[in-house]
């Protein structure tokens, strides 16, 4: 018996993927000859459509990053990212997300192309990302200042921050709108992104260090009145800010619920939702 | 052991959601893609839950690997199990195929020997998934572009053999049949001779790309003459079987698909009252 014969399915399910993946493979000597195909034509129709199927997966995911690139360019980063990276997951809902990052890669003197993949991966995992009620701003109303002592908030599964180096929200918007883009431009100051989804459309908006930094501390589980101490050491105007900040968190639909925190340091368990 | 047939049914895509809200369609049930709804939440999931309300649906996977020498991903099969916890489906149904192995996943339905050793992992698995979901499944003869040297017989004689050994169901695509049949240059209506009648649940319409020497099963065109003609077939030889059309790409109007179910409805009307007058 061959070798082939002694391990069977196996080897013509290793053989078969080798070839999909452009790995070294004996299939073609496993498919029936005869016809009026060619097995490496017959072979070819997989090999073809795993590409497509994956490509075409990319260019939906992150389409105002395809759009921005152009079909040219984008289609060869996507097929050049296909050879590297086998989907391991059950849903092409998982495929590309180490796309941002191949990207920042490929384009080390452009990273607002990285950054604007980023945003495009971001609000699809937002998309379909865990519900949950958001908390209204009269939650608050009953609240005593004993439990504002211990007040912390449980933020919406699908909020996710990341850093901002360019006008990354301004591009996505204007290719959101079918308009050219504005010339990518870096930020005199680094910002954050943030992204959650609110009914059952995703939103964003820009946060500068300020309150990514309150609303960060919030989410790792620092209780309210910590961040109010925290800002008041460099901010005078710490308590009409804050409030604001809260305000603007519950009306956008970023709080989900509100818990009783003990007092530990927040810098010992600080873990941003990125 | 099959269950009453539903009647003629749609895959149902974002694309008519607004459709299926607005009222009531003439479409007797709607058949999801699982891996869609196995999300977080979101959308897709709120739809679901009030377009279900109002239709039966029967749940069809593509990433259960049945066929692959990989084991049984467990996880994928417990969120399965959660989707037809929330849908309540008329069944759930995946491929007679390999998806991928060693932990990945080409996204493709790829074709298997059908050798004794691969009927003896299939029926394995097969069993393991309806003891986990309580119930039988469906699978579908999947198309084809190549046959291996390994395969000691026919497709049609190996679905048989998975349903019969491992208690399944199957769930014939009559256009898989046709575009396999021209590709291998095989009888199509032989292989429907050969499939036990009792255990079709359910038919899969689709339309293909002719790509001259072959064709592919895109699922982006309607229904072609030669395929309503062997589902004719199907429909004198098997009797009553819930029937639903199948559309991926270039997605018409609901209105469209409508009339592409109602051709379907006449055909098989039209084949049960032939097949009568034959008995």
């Amino acid at each position: 018996m061959s070798t082939r014969e002694v391990s069977g399915l196996a080897q013509v399910q290793g053989d078969f993927q080798h070839f999909l993946l452009n790995a070294a493979s004996t299939i073609a000597e496993q498919i029936r000859p005869g016809g009026r195909i060619p097995v490496d034509k017959r072979l070819g129709i997989y090999h073809n459509a795993y590409r497509v199927r994956l490509v075409d997966t990319l260019c939906d995911t992150f389409e105002k990053t395809w759009t921005y690139l152009g079909d040219t360019v984008f289609e060869q980063c996507a097929s050049a990212y296909v050879e590297t990276h086998p989907p391991i997951h059950r849903s092409l809902r998982d495929y590309g997300a180490a796309l941002p990052d191949w990207l920042a890669a490929r384009f080390p003197d452009d990273p607002d192309i990285a950054e604007l993949a980023q945003m495009d991966w971001r609000l699809r995992q937002a998309f379909d990302g865990a519900d949950a009620e958001a908390l209204s701003l009269e939650a608050l109303a009953g609240l005593t200042a004993g439990d504002w002592e211990t007040l912390g908030f449980r933020f919406v599964p699908t909020l996710a921050l990341c850093r901002l180096c360019f006008n990354t929200p301004a591009i996505w918007g204007a290719l959101d709108q079918g308009g050219p883009p504005p010339t990518a431009q870096r930020l005199p100051a680094p910002a954050w992104l943030c992204v959650w989804r609110r009914g059952w459309q995703p939103h964003f908006r820009t946060l500068d260090e300020t309150e990514f930094t309150a609303l960060s501390d919030l989410y790792a589980g620092a209780r309210f009145a910590e961040v109010c101490q925290t800002l008041s050491e460099t901010r005078t105007d710490a308590p009409t800010l804050i409030a604001h900040y809260l305000r603007t968190w519950l009306t956008d639909g970023l709080i989900s619920g509100m818990a009783a925190v003990a007092g530990t340091d927040v810098q010992t368990r600080i873990s941003h939702p990125r | 052991m099959k269950k009453t047939s539903p009647g003629f049914g749609l895959g149902l895509r974002p694309e008519h959601y607004l459709d299926f809200l607005e009222g009531p369609q003439q479409v007797d049930w709607l058949e999801l893609i699982s891996e869609n709804y196995m999300v977080p939440g979101g959308k897709p999931l709120a739809m679901l839950d009030a377009i279900r309300a109002d239709h039966p649906v029967a749940l069809h996977g593509v990433s259960l690997s049945i066929g692959s020498t990989d084991p049984l991903d467990r996880d994928y099969l417990t969120r399965l199990k959660q989707l037809a916890h929330r849908v309540e489906p008329l069944w759930v149904s995946d491929h007679l195929c390999w998806t991928g192995v060693a932990g990945k996943n080409s996204h493709d339905l790829l074709p298997l020997p059908y050798s004794e050793e691969a009927l003896r992992l299939v029926v394995a698995h097969v069993r393991q998934v309806q003891d986990l979901l309580g119930e039988r499944i469906l699978l579908e003869n999947v198309s084809s572009y190549l046959e291996f040297t390994d395969s000691v017989m026919p497709e049609w004689a190996f679905l048989g053999a998975v349903a019969e050994e491992a208690d399944c169901l199957l769930l014939l695509d009559v256009n898989n049949v046709y575009v396999s049949s021209v590709n291998h240059g095989f009888d199509p209506r032989e292989y429907l001779r050969h499939l036990p009648g009792e255990r079709i649940q359910q038919i899969h319409l689709a339309g293909h790309s002719d790509h001259g020497e072959y064709i592919v099963d895109t699922h982006d065109h309607p229904v072609c003459d030669a395929v309503w003609a062997l589902y004719r077939e199907a429909c004198i030889q098997f009797g009553e079987v819930a029937a639903m059309i199948e559309r991926d790409d270039h997605i018409p109007l609901l209105a469209e698909l409508i009339a592409e179910l109602d051709q379907a409805r006449g055909i098989a009307a039209e084949a049960a009252l032939t097949a009568r007058a034959v008995a």
